[in-house]
């Protein structure tokens, strides 16, 4: 297990340096410099180059990123907040941390949510309360974040005017509400369906059967016997979860104006902050890789048959 | 004895009968006819795999609706723009932001006007002018002859305008990039002149069913023209990664070894990346190369590209970068499956090269899969498009596709929800009558799947 996780640490770095090499390649290939704006002279561009290095050879400012993320040095800001360091404004006021508690909260509601509702529908297989299950999971896995989201918003904020429009920097519980509602919403169906299908699987095991014949209840076959066993693919589906949930932020943060990650990102990306564009995808590689290694761990927990050892099928 | 043969007989057989009491009806031991023969006959033609697989998708009522769905969809966005007589990209003049069934003041044609004006607009050609042409009866003499016709509020799109305070008439064809050249003064009345002839006025304008937007284009017709450039873009997409995919999952199957590993490490990488940060990147990045590329190459290619735009072009190339990496795996694992199987050997013992391997037997045999994850690929790629294009990548106008459409919508949301909901409605129905095919299709070519 130890050697395992060191094995997959060490990929995980290599995996972080490539992702590094395509932004910086790609980056830099974007046409323009942070530096040009209507007003600025060649002298002027020239200056603020040196100043931050990009008058060196691309391999040496290549090296330049490594050694500095290395020491935890993300570097500052070239241009939308100049000369202010990337990690203050990444995690000191709050871009990070808002997409992160938007993030968190619509991971718990969809697994909170989704495979109770798919034990629901796999153990009242056939009734209404399935069939209705169905019909909206099917649904829902088809609806676009951004129509969700702004129906929502339409309906609730407008209509209604139950809920703020602007969610802003999420100040009160009923900001949450619908930006979590429009970045679960996927998710839960999804993870619904999946509980649901991987559940009928596991039921018609032997196991399950020996369990009835010792007259062990209903209940209790669903929750104990077979909940365990039709996990497995769910949580495989919770790695990619994490990049989905990051996507969908993008779109809810422009819908319900959140000053959150997604947002900056494009306008970093816009603007050529080079600095910025390398740490936030950095950032969210990282939170990506974590999050695969915690579910592959996760797996050997739930299903100690599972060897880590190879990644074959 | 007689109890054995009764044991055998499926017949009642009375054991107090002898044999020979029975009656013998003679005509039960002629030969069969051919068409007897025939009747009883269990050999069937064979039915082959796509037959068997056809069959079992029309029984799938719920697969079957959604093809339904599906093909009334790309009816809506085919041939939808014949039926209606607004253009996508066209701005139309003083019906702007409408709801959905309004018509603007100006928005009717006055048609079949005899003699030599063959076509009447009244038309806001200069600010202020509307308003002359409220509701009523109008009355005006033309070349000797004095017509009449009436305008509900509703109505007038062309002839009659307004200028200097004068009504005047203007042939269309007088009309260039919204000067006029030449017009006739109109001699208004307020009385019915004798001998006045009565105009036709068409009051019924084809309407926006869906309004139109703040440029005065029209919804429909631009969810119409969406849709299409969204489901083209989804086959297109997914046809690129169900190239690359299967070339690269079955080189990589069938080499095995170093060559397996390599390739697949690279795939987990793939997959690690995060991919909408790449994409979002890589379709900044790639916007202005392709367009120079564009304008600098002639090749009948780089025209072909040009016409689809840079946008969509770096959405194909994020596809053919990124989103292969499922197929290729699924790919890989069914051609380790395969490989071992006796046909395969047999074409490497009579000297076949892998390509033809590849080609002539594993690609075939996993044809079923290619199909399902094509098919569930469209929907996926629709998607994706949709999102670049909400964010203001991808599409870019005049060009529309369902996601960019939602996106124009987005800035007036709370006060014309219509203008996303209904793009937005089209999109979900699209995706989920596509993946509603996409189940069917998998229950039909994979019946070891089916539960």
């Amino acid at each position: 297990m130890a050697i395992y996780i060191v094995k997959r640490l060490a990929a995980a770095v290599a995996t972080i340096l490539v992702i590094m090499a395509i932004t910086f390649f790609l980056m830099n290939t974007i046409p323009g410099s942070p530096f040009l704006t209507e007003k600025s002279t060649p002298q002027q561009i020239e200056l603020a180059n040196q100043k931050y290095g990009l008058d060196k050879p691309l391999i040496v400012q290549f090296k330049n990123y490594i050694v500095n993320y290395a020491h935890g040095d993300l570097g500052v800001s070239l241009k939308m907040q100049e000369g202010t360091p990337v990690k203050k404004i990444l995690f000191g006021q709050g871009k990070f941390v808002l997409s992160i508690k938007l993030g968190v909260c619509a991971l718990l509601v969809a697994i909170c949510l989704g495979i109770p509702l798919g034990c629901l529908a796999a153990y009242k297989r056939g009734t209404w309360i399935d069939g209705l299950l169905r019909v909206l999971t099917t649904v829902g896995v088809a609806i676009p974040t951004f129509v969700l989201a702004s129906t929502l918003l339409v309906a609730f904020a407008v209509k209604l005017n139950w809920l703020p429009t602007l969610s802003g920097s999420l100040d009160s519980w009923k900001a949450y509400i619908m930006p979590v509602i429009s970045l679960s919403f996927y998710d839960v169906c999804y993870i619904a369906k999946l509980t649901r299908t991987s559940m009928l699987d596991a039921i018609n095991q032997d196991y399950i059967r020996t369990a009835k014949a010792k007259g062990v209840k209903n209940k209790w076959i669903v929750l104990k016997h077979a909940l365990r066993n039709s996990l497995i693919p769910v949580i495989t589906f919770l790695g990619p979860l994490a990049a989905f949930i990051i996507t969908g932020s993008f779109v809810v943060e422009t819908i319900f104006s959140v000053p959150g990650l997604g947002k900056y990102f494009i306008q970093s990306v816009i603007n050529r902050d080079y600095t910025i564009i390398m740490a936030t995808t950095v950032v969210v590689s990282v939170l990506v890789i974590v999050m695969n290694l915690v579910v592959d761990i996760a797996y050997k927990i739930v299903d100690p048959r599972i060897t880590l050892s190879s990644t074959d099928e | 004895m007689k109890q054995a043969f009764a044991k055998f007989s499926p017949f009642q057989v009375d054991p107090e009968k002898v044999w020979a009491d029975y009656e013998l009806n003679y005509s039960d031991f002629e030969p069969a006819t051919d068409a007897e023969k025939e009747s009883v006959s269990e050999v069937r033609q064979s039915v082959s795999y796509w037959r068997d697989a056809a069959r079992r998708f029309r029984k799938n009522t719920v697969s079957m609706v959604a093809l339904f769905v599906f093909l009334a969809i790309l009816v809506f966005a085919f041939l939808g723009p014949l039926l209606i007589p607004y253009d996508y990209a066209n701005q139309y003049r003083s019906s702007q932001k409408l709801g959905p069934f309004e018509y603007s003041k100006q928005e009717a044609l006055i048609k079949s006007i005899e003699g030599e004006v063959d076509c009447m607009f009244a038309t806001a050609l200069q600010p202020g002018s509307v308003t002359a042409l409220d509701p009523g009866d109008y009355y005006f003499k033309y070349k000797g002859d004095t017509y009449s016709f009436s305008l509900d509020a509703k109505l007038a799109d062309s002839v009659i305008v307004l200028k200097d305070g004068d009504l005047s008439i203007v042939k269309q064809s007088d009309i260039s990039n919204g000067q006029i050249k030449k017009s006739t003064p109109l001699e208004y009345t307020s009385e019915v002149p004798d001998g006045a002839k009565q105009l036709k006025v068409e009051s019924k304008v084809f309407p926006h069913v869906v309004g139109t937007d703040s440029q005065g284009r029209d919804i429909l017709a631009r969810t119409m023209y969406g849709a299409r450039v969204s489901i083209i873009i989804g086959i297109v997409a997914a046809l690129i990664v169900l190239i690359i995919g299967s070339i690269y999952g079955a080189i990589s199957g069938l080499c095995g070894g170093t060559v397996d590993f390599v390739m697949m490490r690279i795939v987990e990488l793939i997959y690690s990346v995060p991919e909408v940060l790449i994409v979002l990147l890589l379709q900044v990045v790639l916007k202005d190369p392709l367009q120079a590329w564009f304008d600098s190459s002639n090749s009948w290619f780089a025209n072909a590209l040009s016409t689809l735009g840079a946008g969509i072009v770096s959405i194909f190339i994020t596809f053919g970068l990124l989103y292969w990496v499922t197929l290729a795996r699924i790919v890989r694992g069914q051609v380790l499956m395969l490989k071992k199987q006796e046909f395969v050997t047999a074409a490497t013992a009579l000297g076949a090269s892998n390509g033809r391997i590849i080609r002539r037997h594993l690609l075939p045999n996993c044809v079923g899969q290619l199909v399902i994850t094509t098919c569930l690929q469209i929907p996926a790629a629709i998607f994706l498009e949709s999102f670049l294009s909400f964010l203001g990548l991808g599409v870019s106008a005049p060009m529309a596709s369902l996601g960019s459409l939602c996106s124009d919508a987005l800035g007036t949301l709370t006060l014309y929800p219509y203008r996303l909901l209904f793009p937005g409605a089209i999109l979900t129905i699209i995706v989920l009558s596509l993946n509603l095919v996409g189940d069917g299709l998998r229950d039909a070519l994979d019946p070891r799947l089916k539960k």
